[in-house]
């Protein structure tokens, strides 16, 4: 079965690890088991049932009530898989929300309803990264609707200002979808809630279902791009392995390899360990060329000899900044590391969407960036090919940063 | 339990495997002769066309169950493989957490200074325990062995930790995405070998497979692959109910694993 991996975002205390346990509960996801341990430790704490404690397992995490770390639960309904990644919503802790966002095909924003909490500014950062990231479809729950006596004006409210704030960003209407929710009472989530009349929509399950069942991505390359990992040990014939990132690969084609100026024959393919004619988009392969490769392999990308594909150091990029950066800066990028330097052109505020014309880098913000590198890489628009249109960004050894490059 | 998509975590276990043969220098794995180290095994041979080109690592306290020992032999020279067995002393004092800790884990760092090895290869799963579920495909442990749960790097996509990433070693995990129904659909697909222990005998089988003394059977009719498949689809029990490990007091998964337990 194939599974659709889908994100939480949202601010902390907003609510989405009790969702996420509220969720496998009502669909019967959990064992009896796992829920009893959770109501142990709730009474234990001296505090109400929180489904929650069936996400958060580090002794820390409950005590505090806080997310720390990422972690994934699945949930089957109808004739479709999902899993659910959570996140901590801490703003210190964004470098593990975007560690369990990057896997997401789709997310799951939650927004507290209550007049105190609503839309913050962590909200809209989620947002912004995984606009960044790729995520192509948001699902925006309000929840706590219960708190606010199910009032369809505050959910109009929360709507109306998200839906401008995801238009500006990028995000079109038929990628949205916005839903009441009360997480911790279980409405809306699997079955429609009576006490939500004036909703018009379905679930929140119905609502995922409809998105996982959606068009196929469009504008997916079909162009031959294999990422070189390296070579395998001890062989008597240099054999290489990488992964096929789009398009197809046939033995005796012709190739040619970036950054590299050489061309190739493929004189063998091995898929999953065994001969084969070609292979295809997603599938590791090693294989082997007529003649010699000088270079390492590594980071190194085979393409169509006649792909117009080529290396080059100096990009353009969007890049949002987790810690300022400075001293030794470096990308990595398909398992290199590459010594870089940044030339801020304008940041970017990531709670307004607009540009600014400070140069000045702000942690948890974003700038256009142009980077000059050490060496030479075979680089594309992430629009293109996302595998070679993003980088993380590490300053003295630290995590700083994600990027995708622009057109 | 969802049956997953076998090609597409095939793919990612290879793909993850080799990211450790290309980074590190001296990599190894910890084999159990249990059904997911020797499924990690099979998915090795595939990423590198035949051979497991890594050492793997048994780490022996003498008292694991005779049908193990007798697995152990028979695929060790089956598959061709570079056996370590690292042997542990057991205290006839000692039980459950003080017990694993101490053993498994000080044997195994004992090894891993002698042997100098830089990543090890862990079939743990997500779905296994929620402490296991928080894990990262490559995740840094210090000199000490101690994982930094609260301060995991950032895996963003593939880029998994490299060298550069840690002072001590990292613990490679290929099969963290696999639900148990997942290794043993892999395992009917690819006929890999299985120690008999799974099987049910005279109504109960094990699920879990530790030493003799920590280990016991779960109640299962379950006499082939089909119908481990079969039970699993519908169970309402969790997979470690036989381990005594797990069943001490709250989080002892987590003060194991921060200490270097696998």
């Amino acid at each position: 079965m194939m599974i659709n991996k889908v994100t939480l975002l949202g601010h902390k205390d907003h609510g989405k690890s009790t969702l996420l346990g509220s969720l496998l509960i009502a669909t019967g996801s959990v064992t009896e088991q796992r829920i009893n341990e959770a109501r142990k430790t709730s009474r234990q704490l001296g505090r109400q049932f929180e489904p929650g404690y069936i996400l958060d397992s580090f002794q820390e995490e409950r005590e505090n009530e806080m997310t720390i770390d990422t972690t994934r639960a699945q949930i089957k309904y109808k004739d479709a898989a999902f899993e659910f990644i959570d996140v901590p919503g801490h703003e210190e802790l964004i470098k593990n929300m975007m560690s369990g966002a990057s896997y997401a095909d789709f997310a799951l924003l939650l927004v507290s309803a209550k007049p105190e909490e609503g839309i913050k500014d962590q909200t809209k950062r989620h947002l912004f990264l995984a606009k960044m990231m790729g995520i192509k479809k948001i699902v925006v729950a309000v929840n706590k609707m219960d708190t606010v006596k199910y009032n369809e004006k505050r959910f109009k409210e929360i709507k109306t200002e998200l839906s401008e704030f995801l238009e500006k960003i990028g995000f079109g209407n038929n990628d949205l979808d916005f839903i009441p929710i009360s997480a911790y009472n279980t409405e809306n989530l699997v079955k429609k809630a009576n006490t939500i009349k004036w909703y018009a929509g379905g679930s929140l399950l119905d609502t995922l279902y409809k998105f996982a069942r959606g068009s196929p991505t469009e504008g997916e390359s079909n162009k031959m791009r294999i990422v070189l990992q390296g070579e395998l040990p001890d062989k008597k014939e240099k054999t290489l392995i990488g992964k096929v990132i789009s398009g197809t690969v046939r033995t005796g084609e012709r190739v040619k390899l970036v950054p590299g100026s050489s061309h190739y024959r493929v004189k063998a393919l091995f898929v999953k360990g065994a001969k084969a004619k070609s292979a295809k988009t997603s599938e590791n392969i090693a294989i082997t060329l007529d003649k010699k490769m000088a270079e390492d392999a590594r980071g190194r990308i085979l393409c169509s000899e006649n792909d117009n594909l080529s290396a080059t150091d100096d990009i353009d990029a969007l890049v949002f900044f987790t810690s300022a950066i400075g001293g030794n800066t470096t990308i990595r990028f398909n398992g290199i590391e590459i010594p870089a330097k940044v030339d801020i052109r304008a940041t970017v505020n990531v709670v307004t969407g607009n540009t600014e014309k400070s140069k000045k880098i702000k942690p948890l913000n974003a700038a256009n960036i142009r980077l000059s590198l050490g060496e030479s890489i075979a680089a594309e628009p992430f629009s293109k090919t996302m595998e070679l249109g993003r980088f993380v960004l590490y300053s003295n050894r630290e995590f700083a940063g994600i990027g995708i490059i622009k057109e | 339990m969802i049956k997953q998509d076998l090609n597409e975590l095939e793919e990612r276990s290879i793909f993850i495997m080799r990211e450790a043969k290309s980074k590190f220098k001296n990599v190894a794995a910890l084999w159990s002769m249990g059904k997911d180290s020797t499924t990690m095994l099979a998915l090795a041979r595939k990423a590198f066309l035949g051979k497991v080109p890594f050492p793997v690592i048994h780490i022996d306290n003498g008292i694991d169950f005779p049908e193990t020992y007798a697995f152990r032999e028979y695929l060790a020279r089956k598959w061709n493989l570079d056996l370590i067995i690292a042997k542990s002393q057991i205290k006839p004092e000692m039980s459950g957490f003080a017990c694993c800790g101490e053993n498994k884990t000080v044997a195994l760092k004992k090894l891993m200074v002698e042997r100098g090895f830089d990543a090890l290869i862990v079939s743990i799963r997500r779905d296994e325990h929620g402490i296991r579920a928080k894990e990262r495909y490559v995740s840094p442990r210090d000199t000490d062995f101690k994982w930094d749960y609260k301060n995991q790097r950032a895996e963003m996509w593939d880029d998994y930790a490299s060298k550069n990433d840690t002072k001590g070693h990292v613990r490679v995990h290929p099969l963290l995405d696999f639900n148990e129904i997942d290794i043993w659909s892999y395992i009917k697909k690819e006929k890999v070998p299985i120690n008999p222990l799974y099987f049910s005998r005279n109504g109960y089988r094990y699920r879990s497979l530790g030493c003799t003394h920590c280990t016991s059977k779960v109640k299962s009719s379950a006499k082939s692959i089909d119908d481990i498949i079969k039970e699993l689809e519908t169970t309402e029990t969790e997979e470690r109910a036989g381990r005594d490990q797990d069943k001490e007091k709250a989080y002892v998964m987590e003060r194991l694993r921060s200490l270097g337990y696998m």
